[in-house]
């Protein structure tokens, strides 16, 4: 219980820093010096100093958006197994839940989006609201893939301890689609490239920035943290499947995840790197592939096992 | 007289007054509010308590001495009970103030016979219990159904849409009855209980009659092309009343003739399966091409009620394959969808109620930012958006969850039931992300943002008694989506009524499901709270200025410049073209000064679109071969009918 929550603590407060080294990435690979490390931390403070400006156009709904987002990102923090620990919270079916919390937190961003009457932030929307519906498919696959092997539907069951190793032990090589599939939904789902491209200047090419536009002052800190979050959850399970290894040892095992977690964010920066983003009537083909994945790791898989 | 009966007196008797006093308008409708809310009430009451007595109830009465009338609450019916006088008793408040055209006060008066008619059929139809009881409460039930369809009959489409209602509601009305002769032709009796001593191969004939004619009640693709005709022709209650509870009567229908038939074959779910994976989705895409509120909402239902026969579908495939809790999980999640829709989408359609009374129209693409000057309306509206999305901690997650739970115990299953709850699952998570953009569409552009019409800028919210129904149901939503174990255990009640073989249900397992999503809601809550608190302390003493919506350097920007429904929902519809297929008319630009230019597109429903050649022309064209029998000469007819007399008497 205390380990849990020291792990989740130790979640929340690096998943800006992670998220910073994307930056530091993709500075390297641009023949940058990049901004600090500690640039989010230094973002969000000042944005916690400042005041806001609401557009007259705007709701209650609009200030609900960014509360919303991060109380979804958050909850689903605390059901993650960091580092292979035991989560906090854990129940039967609590996968379907985290899913569907995510599902609360994107529609309330898309109604702050729309609540501002912009053009831009209606045409983020929805493309905010199409790519996570093959997303879900794709997660609700390989949800399929992982009760079949271990008849079990929680995330603590995948991802704590040697049960990862185990997943692998018994299905072996078709799973190594899995990993492919979820860090195709990790691009997706947290608009990286080539996907969405965060860094764009152009708010026509935008998908959640432009969501965003009109958020400012800690309003817009809480968004931010939000997709911090959502992020380190995303990483932190591909990352469990990659490196799925017990050492015995707490402090050995959570340093080896964190390094590998850091190898995750990399290949995040290096993706970004090294390809443009996608033009936007192709993204769904990508995202399929996500789905394929997920799909072909399935069938093959039970039809070894049966 | 025993309370059931003395509910339908007071609901029938009450429409009746109310006809009769027709001239004077307001004290009509007090009549009408008091006699039929009052029976609503009193039935109420009377199913709660039936659905926790432990023997069924039943009354027989004979009619003629030539047939009885039977009926028979169990806990199946008294669940179904529960789901219509809730709706209707809400339904019947929000008329008070709905119905408000004092010119048009006998046309009032008959809407309000008809709804107490409905409402009372609708009750004698899952308390039927042989074959004629039923057919009988079937037909009152659509025929007054179809008169409240047409209410407004001066519109040619409204004309129209009866038309279209009243065609599937007796092809399907002839299909149940084929279903009930048979049963009639191998049992010799009218009552249900002899219809489980059927030959298999009959079963299967029956139900899949059956299915058909309820399938066309509850709206199953391609079935449902009368849906978003008729709801979006009738007044706000009765869309709401119609699409709440008058199609789950089909689903009623379903569930019932699947457990008089007494056989658990996995054919029949995954017969029921298929019907509900394609309603759901195709029903979902279509809502999310409609421009018209009412029409939209029309077909979410038949997304929903895909929604609801994927659960029962799954525990029909649990009965089958021996798996209680599969089953069981499959069946409560069913039936609690059926009381969760019910809820949600009254809710939605008296929402959409008040702006079509406050703005006069119903076309999304012409409100916006109604949220700000009709706030009630607008909050549950945005409650029952996010309940029929699926999301937590609202009721449609709960019966969601149990669903996918059940749907998950299938992996064990053999191949092709396996297969079927695999495509069931990725089924529900495609649905809820579609609905989630169908939804965040009609909140955004209807209710957020900047007004794109007059008519809804002026918009205001008026009448209590059509506030009051909404802000319950918004209530409803949220009470079962946090504490659903009664509600999940009134679902079980009924479940155990269907005789599957299980005896007394176990109720501790799925208690502590419903507890987590109890505990999970809390923790929601609890974060929310917390992130609330945090915000309100950053923001102590910060400088909050208003001011214009950041046009990305456009300094100039109109109302006419915001997303709107069409645009948003292009992006999505673009993928489901092959289903979905897209009609657009605009002229194309020319030279360098355009002249004002104008933009229409129509998404088509494929069953609608094919119907015609399909089914209806081959249809046609057979009678037209036939026409020969019809020539009009009396002398003939009389031979007609004397030749069929004596082939019934000698060959019979």
């Amino acid at each position: 219980m205390m380990k849990s929550i020291i792990f989740l603590i130790l979640a929340m407060l690096l998943a800006p820093l992670y998220s910073a080294w994307i930056l530091k990435v993709k500075a390297f690979f641009g023949g940058r010096k990049g901004s600090p490390l500690l640039i989010n931390y230094y973002t969000l403070i000042k944005l916690f100093k400042k005041g806001s400006v609401y557009s007259t156009s705007t709701t209650l709904i609009f200030k609900l958006g960014p509360m919303v987002s991060l109380c979804a990102a958050a909850v689903v923090l605390m059901f993650l197994p960091v580092a292979g620990q035991a989560p906090l919270f854990s129940f039967n079916g609590d996968i379907i839940l985290l899913l569907y919390l995510l599902g609360l937190g994107r529609f309330f961003t898309i109604a702050a989006a729309m609540d501002t009457a912009s053009p831009f932030e209606g045409m983020g929307a929805a493309r905010e609201a199409y790519f996570p519906i093959i997303c879900e498919a794709t997660l609700f696959m390989i949800l399929i893939l992982f009760y079949t092997l271990t008849g079990e539907l929680n995330l603590a069951a995948y991802f704590t301890g040697g049960q990862t190793l185990g997943l692998w032990q018994t299905a072996g090589p078709p799973l190594l689609f899995v990993p492919i599939a979820f860090f195709i939904v990790l691009l997706t789902e947290n608009s990286r490239v080539p996907v969405d491209d965060p860094a764009t200047h152009l708010e026509l090419t935008m998908i959640h920035e432009v969501m965003v536009l009109d958020h400012s002052g800690p309003d817009f800190a809480l968004i931010e943290l939000g997709s911090f979050f959502k992020l380190f959850f995303y990483a932190s399970l591909v990352t469990r499947l990659i490196c799925p290894f017990t050492l015995g040892n707490p402090a050995a095992e959570a340093a080896l995840f964190f390094i590998v977690l850091g190898l995750v964010y990399t290949a995040v920066g290096v993706t970004e790197s090294v390809m443009a983003r996608y033009r936007m009537d192709k993204v769904p083909q990508f995202v399929l592939t996500s789905f394929a994945l997920a799909f072909f790791a399935t069938v093959i898989t039970l039809e070894f096992l049966k | 007289m025993n309370l059931f009966f003395l509910a339908l007196a007071f609901i029938f008797g009450g429409g009746l007054l109310s006809l009769m006093f027709w001239r004077q308008f307001v004290l009509m409708k007090i009549i009408g509010l008091i006699a039929i809310g009052g029976g609503c009430l009193l039935g109420l009451i009377d199913a709660g308590t039936k659905l926790y007595r432990p023997g069924p109830y039943s009354a027989v009465f004979d009619f003629l001495n030539a047939f009885s009338l039977s009926f028979k609450i169990d806990a199946l019916s008294a669940f179904f009970l529960v789901t219509i006088y809730t709706i209707c008793l809400l339904a019947a408040l929000y008329s008070y103030h709905y119905m408000d055209k004092a010119q048009k006060a006998l046309r009032t008066g008959g809407s309000y016979l008809f709804f107490a008619v409905l409402t009372a059929s609708m009750a004698l139809v899952v308390s039927a219990n042989n074959l004629i009881t039923f057919m009988l409460s079937w037909e009152i039930m659509s025929l007054s159904s179809f008169f409240l369809v047409v209410y407004n009959y001066e519109a040619e489409e409204n004309r129209k849409a009866g038309y279209l209602y009243f065609v599937f509601t007796q092809v399907g009305a002839m299909f149940i009855l084929a279903a009930f002769g048979l049963i009639y032709a191998h049992s010799g009796s009218l009552g249900f209980r002899d219809a489980a001593a059927l030959p298999d191969t009959v079963k299967i004939i029956v139900f899949v009659l059956a299915f058909i004619g309820f399938g066309s009640k509850a709206g199953v693709f391609p079935l449902h092309v009368w849906l978003p005709h008729a709801h979006p022709a009738a007044s706000s209650h009765i869309s709401a009343v119609m699409s709440g509870v008058m199609i789950k009567t089909g689903i009623y229908g379903i569930i019932r003739i699947y457990m008089l038939l007494d056989w658990h074959i996995a054919l029949f779910g995954h017969l029921v399966l298929i019907a509900g994976m394609i309603s759901g989705i195709l029903g979902v895409v279509y809502a999310l091409g409609q421009h018209d509120l009412k029409r939209l909402l029309a077909y979410h239902s038949v997304e929903n009620i895909g929604i609801i026969l994927i659960g029962i579908g799954i525990g029909m495939l649990g009965v089958a394959a021996e798996k209680p809790v599969m089953a069981l999980l499959g069946f409560a999640g069913g039936l609690l969808h059926v009381l969760n829709h019910a809820i949600f989408k009254s809710l939605l359609f008296m929402g959409a109620g008040m702006v079509l009374h406050q703005t006069g129209t119903r076309t999304i693409d012409l409100l916006g930012g109604l949220i700000k000057r009709m706030k009630i309306t607008g909050t549950t509206f945005l409650v029952g958006s996010l309940a029929i999305c699926g999301l937590p901690p609202l009721n449609g997650f709960v019966s969601e969850f149990l669903v996918y739970l059940g749907g998950f115990r299938g992996m064990a299953l053999d191949k092709t039931s396996f297969a079927m709850c695999l495509l069931a699952i990725v089924s529900l998570a495609i649905i809820g992300g579609l609905a989630l953009a169908c939804f965040t569409k009609v909140v955004g552009v209807v209710f957020q943002g900047e007004p794109r019409s007059p008519v809804a800028e002026n918009a205001a919210e008026k009448g209590l008694s059509m506030l009051i129904p909404m802000l319950v149901l918004a209530v409803a939503c949220i009470v079962i989506g946090v504490f659903p174990t009664f509600f999940m255990t009134m679902a079980l009640k009924a479940v155990a009524s269907l005789e599957l073989g299980y005896g007394q249900i176990p109720l501790v397992p799925f208690v502590a499901l419903t507890g987590n999503i109890t505990r999970a809601a809390a923790l929601i809550f609890a974060v929310f709270l917390l992130i609330l608190a945090i915000r309100k302390l950053l923001y102590q003493g910060k400088t909050v200025t208003r001011s214009g919506t950041w046009g990305c350097g456009f300094t100039k920007p109109t109302v006419k410049m915001q997303y709107t429904g069409s645009s948003y929902a292009a992006f999505i519809l673009e993928f489901f073209k092959p289903v979905a297929p897209l009609t657009e008319d605009h002229p194309a630009v020319k030279e360098r000064f355009p002249e004002k230019t104008y933009y229409h597109s129509h998404v088509s429903d494929i069953a609608e679109l094919h119907m015609g050649s399909v089914v209806v022309r081959p249809v046609l064209t057979l009678f037209e071969k036939l026409r020969w029998l019809q020539h009009g000469d009396i002398h003939l007819y009389i031979g007609y009918i004397l030749l069929a007399i004596v082939v019934l008497l000698f060959f019979v």
